[in-house]
């Protein structure tokens, strides 16, 4: 079978992959890449712990082939801090205990990021919504959608 | 993983795509947002030798307002779709339907002519290829009777577009390009009734537009399932209001929505078009709610519907 | 109390976030190591058949195949987590009783090729009659699954105290009701996944385990290795909820794949394996009759509890038990009668739930409900009347020794305005109240206790050693916070080594609820220890009495006389020089009757201490399409005394949706053995735009056996939400509600059949 050229602005850096065209963007992220902040928690997109942001958009990896992406910027969990420090959302998840076995936080805190990057003060309905995208078994979401309102108050926005 | 080996193609024409499709012997399938064709190809239910990505081809990701027609490119993504002020402005059926599919994730990712052609759905059908074998391939995969309804010769999947009711009470028009013709039809011609295979489409044929009258309407859209967000429809209704004609499409309770007409949505004429839908309509136990339950909301939901936009109005 | 803690109680940030908000943090499938094989599991296509023959040879000759594996490459030891109920080989020998059971393991250099040699293997079946429901399994002419297990039964768990029959006779009010509930799945977001590496003689396992002490005895016995040759390692857990308490066949195929291939095997379970193949939850059928007298005082209960076992024992007689435990350690019950069955069927296999037993206690709950209702008292009341209180004992004889069930019915009733909604509900509108208490602990032998280990390190910092198991509720922070409070030293100056079989002691692991009462008692006791050698050390280089010294961070303080202080690290640093490091230890043993046993002897102390709750929930029901709201969600839980409080509040509100919202969505489909929803699709696990607005309340009633006064953090909720819920609904509707999930279709079934003359 032939493989597939694919150029990608990943985590901010160029990289020129050479995938398998069945290859899906979380098998390339985790298997390819190491980058395993993306999980794998269903396969099916059903339930969000694979979320990457793509183009700026959170996507399930899981149900995108990386060959489609050529020309894609995607960042994952491991790009959000600025070094070693968090970024404001994720100081909000800590700060809030909106992380519970962490299995779902990746995921669910690049959804939230998406929202926060194009509506940097989302009302409570508008959070909801958003992380309705996602599955979480361990907090009730209270505190999590606590966390992103947290965040939206620190986030800076982008303009 | 997807176990299936196939070449990957983005052509950036519909001239280009529909050649690939022809290289492939029809042993192709086209790819939009992907978020009900990439699951199926992970469960095995399509085994392709190529797929063709369409999302390069520009002129299908667009909207155009077209004078009597708003054009709707099939591969415009549902999350930007529901925030067009031309849909907003005309179609609230159908702003209501984009805004009640999936999630907001998925929304980001499916398309609306991706909502339009998913394929029809069934708790016996939708599994592995392991849960398949096991049980016994149905009418859909090919197998000798229903596993819903043991015996069955007919199959009761469901057409779960949240899309497809809200444009067909919009009396929306597709077109379709193939290897010899391009064709102009009814939304409702595009099905055939036939829930293991729901669409008349000919080998080779993309879905390249979609028209919508370009009048103002009234309308809305409900939709029964179990959560707030993610689930496909149990049961689903759209009605709009166009021009003193009212259109209710039913959908998710067969292989198509069922749409009637009504000239002014009083209580009686309501009634009078749940009835149609209701003597066409067989749900059956292929989905986590009650069949007789879901069949008993139908006049509830468009009741309530019609009711709701009609009051509106007001 | 004494005095105001420094950290306990306080809303910690928890220890493991940042490395789970950065995806740093390491779950089992996202290991590699060098050499590292993928692993497969050929299963059984059938419910019920022999196996006949399986020929394994064109799947070797595969090129990238390293081993296969099958029950003859196995030992014969079946699993069972008692003696009376091994059964299951973990990989099938000679009959599979499951779809899904697992009959071979492939383990290839990569996952196309396993896959692909699983296809190579041939497997001769003879199909057998299959029985998918325990009614039908316990008839006379039902398919025997198990030779032992006559007409099916598994497990017959009874328990009998007082005159039930007499005391019925005497009653009042008696109301019998038949309940039912599909069963759930766990769905923790982590597929279940094992990572095995055989080298030199010795095993070394990550997996998402939730005792690794307990699963490394297991398989020990499974492989007939020592026990020190088997390594269990601490890992990330994706989730518990009691999933992850029993050893999983897919532990037992990826060790013998390891020690096959000679290399570091991985298997990673889809999510369709995850629900089909791991534990499961048990579908339940309750039989409930009370006896009551005029002033609503129980008199008499006696159960009849039919619980869908599946295949295989797993925990057996725990399974059949709990749910009846947690109500009678609620309740004052003077005449009992409890006959739990565990019934095989040819289902997947089961295991304990953190909410198991829902038709058991919302049907109880439903049931005081109704019989308020017919002697004219309010739902709050009758549950006040006949709750226990501080001193008494439960029916089978563990005593109370903190907490009750009055105060978390009093704040949960006066936060959801209890009183005033219930006189001022309109049409359609419900509120309900549900109970329970749940044992922190219960026997197992001399596991279970728990022991740590504390070192103090040369720039006064420690690190603290204990088997306590975090699958995800912070039971990891939990240890540090206690170490933390007792040292004297800010949580950052703490190091935790945990979960390590190699390395840390006997612990009883996070599915008896014994983590912060038991694993918490032990850390606390350790650094104590530690503390005490610190300051007997400081006194002499201070020379001042040890008894008015005290550590304040990071500095040893006299307590009268504040001028009088020393940097902790000096104290330390002298006692390396002396020769005397400091290192400690500590332990704790809940004090429990070890003579008690499941089915034998139902009878004295279960566990240490109970945790008590209430949840109060307000519904609002559309009678025409059955569908129901819950607006608001008070939930009342007596943790003893927080240790973060912030992480029992996630406690709290992650039950609320596990139970309260589950109660409306969530089940186990079936179609003739085959899991119709083995997906996060079709399976219902609520949505945040499903959630009510949750007020979490923690009620301490200050354990004085507890850490801090600690009992455990939140389990209360994930067993009453759903009868708060339920119970509201019942409320709202007037009918009798049987049968669970409450989808909008059973409701309306339910109001249907009232409507044909049913009334109650």
């Amino acid at each position: 079978m032939e493989r597939f050229k694919v150029k990608l602005q990943l985590n901010g850096e160029a990289v020129e992959l050479d995938v398998n065209p069945s290859e899906t963007l979380l098998e390339t992220l985790r298997d390819r890449l190491e980058l395993t902040g993306a999980k794998d928690g269903c396969g099916l997109g059903a339930c969000g712990s694979c979320t990457v942001l793509l183009n700026g958009l959170p996507t399930r990896s899981c149900i995108v082939l990386t060959a489609e992406l050529d020309g894609s910027e995607v960042s994952t969990i491991e790009s959000l801090a600025d070094g070693t420090k968090p970024a404001p959302v994720q100081e909000s998840f800590m700060e809030k205990g909106a992380v519970q076995c962490g299995f779902c936080t990746p995921g669910m805190i690049l959804t939230a990021k998406g929202l926060l990057d194009r509506n940097s003060r989302p009302t409570k309905e508008e959070i909801i919504r958003s992380i309705s995208s996602n599955l979480c078994r361990c907090t009730g979401y209270k505190k999590i959608v606590e966390a992103v309102e947290a965040a939206s108050s620190t986030e800076t926005p982008k303009t | 993983m997807i176990t299936s080996k196939f070449e990957f193609r983005s052509p950036k024409d519909v001239e280009e795509a529909v050649r690939l499709y022809r290289e492939f012997q029809g042993e192709a399938v086209y790819l939009s947002g992907g978020t009900d064709l990439v699951p199926r190809m992970k469960l095995g239910l399509e085994k392709p030798k190529a797929v063709i990505d369409l999302k390069r081809i520009v002129p299908l990701t667009t909207v155009e307002d077209q004078g009597d027609w708003i054009r709707i490119g099939p591969l415009a993504r549902i999350f930007d779709l529901k925030q067009n002020d031309l849909v907003g402005d005309y179609f609230p059926a159908l702003e209501a339907s984009l805004e009640a599919t999936s999630c907001e994730s998925l929304q980001m990712r499916g398309t609306i002519g991706g909502n339009l052609l998913q394929n029809s759905r069934c708790l016996f059908y939708n599994q592995s290829e392991f849960w398949r074998r096991s049980k016994g391939f149905c009418l859909k995969m090919g197998g000798e009777s229903c596993n819903a309804v043991p015996g069955a010769k007919t199959c009761f999947a469901n057409y779960c577009s949240d899309n497809a009711p809200a444009l067909c009470t919009l009396s929306a028009e597709i077109e379709l390009s193939g290897p010899d013709e391009v064709r102009r039809l009814n939304l409702e011609e595009l099905y055939t009734n036939k829930a293991d295979k729901p669409f008349d489409l000919q080998p080779g044929e993309i879905l390249t537009a979609i028209f919508v009258p370009k009048k103002k309407s009234i309308g809305g859209y409900e939709k029964l399932r179990v959560r707030g967000a993610i689930d496909y429809p149990l049961l689903s209704a759209a009605f709009s209001f166009v021009d003193g004609t009212g259109k209710l499409a039913i959908g998710a309770v067969g292989p198509k929505p069922y749409v009637v007409e009504m000239k002014q949505p009083s209580h009686d004429a309501i009634g009078e078009a749940v009835e149609v839908v209701l003597k066409q309509v067989r749900p059956v136990g292929n989905t986590v709610l009650d069949p007789d339950y879901r069949k008993r909301m139908i006049p509830v939901l468009a009741g309530r519907l019609i009711n709701k936009v009609m009051e509106g109005a007001k | 109390m004494d005095r105001e803690y420094t950290i306990v109680g306080t809303r910690m940030t928890r220890t493991d976030s940042l490395a789970k908000v950065t995806g740093s943090a390491s779950f089992t499938a996202d290991l590699k190591l060098p050499r590292m094989l993928c692993a497969k599991v050929l299963r059984s296509p059938h419910p019920h058949a022999k196996i006949l023959n399986i020929d394994t040879s064109r799947a070797l000759r595969l090129p990238g195949v390293k081993a296969v594996v099958t029950a003859a490459d196995a030992h014969g030891v079946k699993w069972g987590v008692f003696k009376y109920t091994q059964d299951h080989p973990m990989i099938a020998v000679d009959r599979v009783r499951y779809v899904g059971e697992d009959v071979a393991g492939v383990a290839a250099a990569d996952e196309e090729t396993a896959l692909e040699a699983l296809d190579l293997i041939q497997v001769d079946y003879e199909p057998l009659p299959a029985v998918f429901n325990p009614e039908d399994a316990m008839k006379k002419d039902a398919p025997l699954i198990h030779e032992e297990y006559a007409n099916n039964i598994n497990v017959h768990v009874h328990i009998e105290v007082g005159e039930v029959d007499e005391a019925f006779g005497q009653a009042h009010l008696v109301r019998e009701d038949t309940f039912h509930a599909a069963g759930e799945a766990y769905s923790t977001l982590e597929p279940y996944a094992t990572v095995a590496s055989y080298a030199n003689g010795y095993l070394d396992l990550w997996m998402p385990n939730a005792a690794p002490h307990v699963r490394a005895k297991a398989l020990s016995n499974l492989l007939k290795m020592p026990l020190n040759k088997v390594r269990v390692r601490r890992i990330n857990v994706g989730g518990h909820f009691g999933s992850r308490s029993e050893v999983s066949p897919g532990d037992l195929v990826t060790s013998l794949l390891s020690m096959k291939a000679g290399c570091p095997v991985k298997l990673v379970l889809t999510r369709e394996e995850n629900a089909a193949c791991t534990r499961q939850v048990h579908d339940i059928q309750a039989t409930i009759k009370t006896g009551v007298k005029k002033d609503g005082t129980i008199t008499a209960k006696e159960f009849r509890v039919v619980y869908d076992g599946g295949a295989y024992s797993s925990t057996g007689p725990i399974a059949a038990s709990i749910p009846y435990y947690v109500y009678e350690e609620a309740y004052r019950f003077p005449n009992v009668r409890y006959n739990g069955y565990r019934v095989i069927t040819n289902k997947g296999i089961r295991g304990m739930y953190g909410a198991h037993g829902r038709a058991f206690l919302c049907g109880n709950e439903m049931q005081l409900d109704m019989i308020a209702r017919e002697l004219g008292m309010d739902p709050m009341e009758i549950r006040l009347k006949n709750g226990l209180k501080v001193g008494e004992e439960t029916a089978t004889k563990s005593v109370i020794i903190s907490g009750g069930l009055e105060e978390p019915i009093r704040r949960a009733a006066e936060q959801a305005n209890w009183t005033e909604k219930r006189a001022g509900l309109t049409e359609g509108e419900g509120i309900g109240m549900g109970c329970v208490a749940v044992m922190c602990g219960f026997p197992m032998g001399f596991r279970s206790g728990s022991a740590c280990y504390v070192k103090l390190n040369d720039d006064g910092q420690a690190t603290i050693v204990t088997g306590i198991c975090d699958t995800g509720m912070g039971n990891e922070s939990m240890a540090i916070q206690i170490a933390s409070e007792v040292l004297g030293i800010p949580v950052e100056d703490i190091s935790l080594v945990n979960a390590d079989t190699v390395v840390t002691n006997l612990d009883p692991g996070a599915y008896s609820q014994a983590a912060s009462f038991v694993g918490g008692n032990a850390v606390k006791r350790a650094c104590e220890d530690a503390k005490r050698q610190i300051l007997g050390f400081a006194a002499t280089k201070m020379n001042h009495p040890a008894e008015d010294l005290d550590i304040r961070d990071r500095t040893i303080i006299s307590k009268t006389d504040p001028s009088k202080s020393m940097p902790m690290r000096w104290i330390v640093r002298e006692a390396f020089f002396q020769g005397k490091p400091i290192a400690a230890t500590g332990a704790y043993m809940p004090k429990v009757d070890f003579q008690r046993e499941w089915i034998k002897k139902p009878y004295g102390q279960m566990a240490g201490t109970f945790s008590f709750g209430c949840s109060v929930a307000e519904v609002t029901v559309d009678k025409e399409t059955g569908q129901i709201r819950i607006p608001h969600f008070v939930a009342a839980h007596d943790c003893g005394n927080p240790i973060n409080t912030m992480a029992v509040e996630g406690q709290i509100e992650g039950s609320v949706q596990q139970a309260g919202v589950a109660v409306l969505t969530e089940e186990t489909r079936w179609t003739e053995g085959l899991l119709l929803n083995p997906d996060l699709l079709e399976y219902k696990v609520p949505l945040a735009c499903d959630m009510p607005e949750i007020e979490p309340l923690i009620v301490c009633s200050n354990d004085p056996e507890g850490p801090f006064g600690a009992k455990e953090g939140g389990l209360t909720t994930r067993m009453n939400a759903y009868s708060a819920v339920v119970c509201a609904a019942h409320n709202a509707l007037g009918v009798p509600l049987n049968e669970f999930p409450l989808t909008p279709d059973r409701v309306l079934k339910a109001l249907d059949a009232a409507k044909g003359g049913d009334k109650s």
